[in-house]
């Protein structure tokens, strides 16, 4: 966060950094892109000398990985998913099906750019994205983290109704419980 | 080149049973056109009379223009190694199909996604209506009619492109000295 002066205090520094240096990701994988976590996480380009490791529950993550495209019924789930993350919280798109739909661009049941229906950190290009563009993605994550300019979590409360109403344009019968921050 | 003997003799003992056509397509691939009646009754007998025991597939084919479903129902025999594909035309307009999974399990679930992705209905079929699709209301998208990419456009926000974005083949072209191709030339984008 930043104040008034456009710089951070001292103790937003230390917390930043304390944040950017251990990025739990939920293991939670949509679409195809999902098989490119395994060769990421491994030995060899081994994310976890960034501090990037698997979370087993929303709960206790915060970094939520959307890895290709979305289909209507797995939104339902993925925004389930993210309001039960607690802040600080980030999204990472993943592939060119979540930035404009890729080669489901006129399919019937795939959303077209995931940031109409969630707040979306960082983008990573690619049909896939290499283990590099991966972890490029991540630190350009970390970047914004260490600038406090990654608050979309918060965003996302201040701007419920925009993403509601695109939500439930898509999820007819909504059944979803209403969290109270 | 091989005799196609095992072909031939499977495609007389249908045909002659159940007076409909049929063709070798080539080796161990057999194909009958029956009627939509007597499908049923040609599986029961592949399966029970000549051991083609295992159903393989089972899916259906939009002919718009002849205003018929096609029903293609692929059975595999583990010892003669021939898939044999039962073929049925069904009227368009009321898309009723007989019910095989007394016959085989699992063709349930291949006719519940069917009847939801074509709209085609089997009597006596058991199971809940929305299979794979949640909250459709729209007509079956799989039919031919559905314009998905109207339906796209409408229920799905596109994201605007580049405005500095230029045609790959013509920028290449432009480098090398190339001519763009007739053919190509309909794809341009200036």
């Amino acid at each position: 966060m930043e104040n008034d002066k456009n710089s951070q205090k001292i103790v937003d520094y230390i917390q930043n950094f304390a944040r950017k240096h251990s990025l739990f990701v939920l293991a939670y994988g949509t679409g195809c892109g999902a098989i490119e976590i395994p060769a990421t996480m491994t030995s060899r380009y081994d994310a976890e000398r960034f501090g990037i490791r698997g979370a087993a529950t929303p709960r206790q993550a915060d970094v939520l990985l959307i890895t290709g495209y979305l289909s209507t019924k797995t939104l339902k789930r993925v925004i389930r998913v993210y309001e039960q993350m607690q802040e600080p919280k980030y999204v990472i798109g993943f592939g060119s099906c979540t930035i404009n739909g890729g080669m489901y661009y006129d399919s019937y049941n795939t959303i077209n750019g995931l940031d109409q229906y969630l707040p979306v950190d960082v983008y990573i290009n690619g049909c896939m994205p290499r283990p590099e563009a991966v972890i490029s993605g991540f630190v350009k994550l970390q970047e914004l983290i260490m600038a406090g300019k990654a608050n979309n979590g918060e965003k996302y409360r201040e701007n419920l109704e925009h993403y509601r109403s695109n939500q439930k344009k898509i999820i007819k019968n909504w059944k979803m419980p209403d969290y109270n921050w | 080149m091989t005799d196609l003997l095992k072909e031939n003799k499977l495609l007389d003992a249908i045909t002659t049973s159940f007076k409909i056509e049929g063709k070798v397509i080539r080796d161990h691939r057999v194909e009958v056109n029956a009627d939509k009646n007597t499908v049923s009754s040609i599986l029961l007998f592949v399966k029970n009379q000549l051991g083609y025991i295992h159903l393989a597939h089972m899916t259906c084919v939009d002919w718009i223009d002849q205003g018929e479903y096609e029903m293609i129902y692929t059975v595999y025999s583990p010892v003669d190694k021939i898939t044999l594909f039962v073929k049925a035309r069904i009227d368009r307009e009321k898309p009723i199909m007989e019910n095989i999974d007394t016959i085989w399990d699992q063709a349930n679930t291949y006719e519940r996604e069917m009847r939801e992705m074509f709209g085609i209905e089997f009597p006596g079929l058991i199971g809940e209506h929305d299979f794979i699709l949640e909250d459709w209301d729209q007509i079956p998208p799989m039919r031919k009619e559905f314009d998905t990419h109207k339906y796209a456009a409408e229920t799905f926000f596109t994201r605007p492109g580049r405005e500095d974005a230029k045609d790959v083949r013509e920028e290449i072209n432009k480098r090398s000295g190339a001519k763009v191709p007739d053919f190509a030339k309909k794809y341009s984008r200036e």
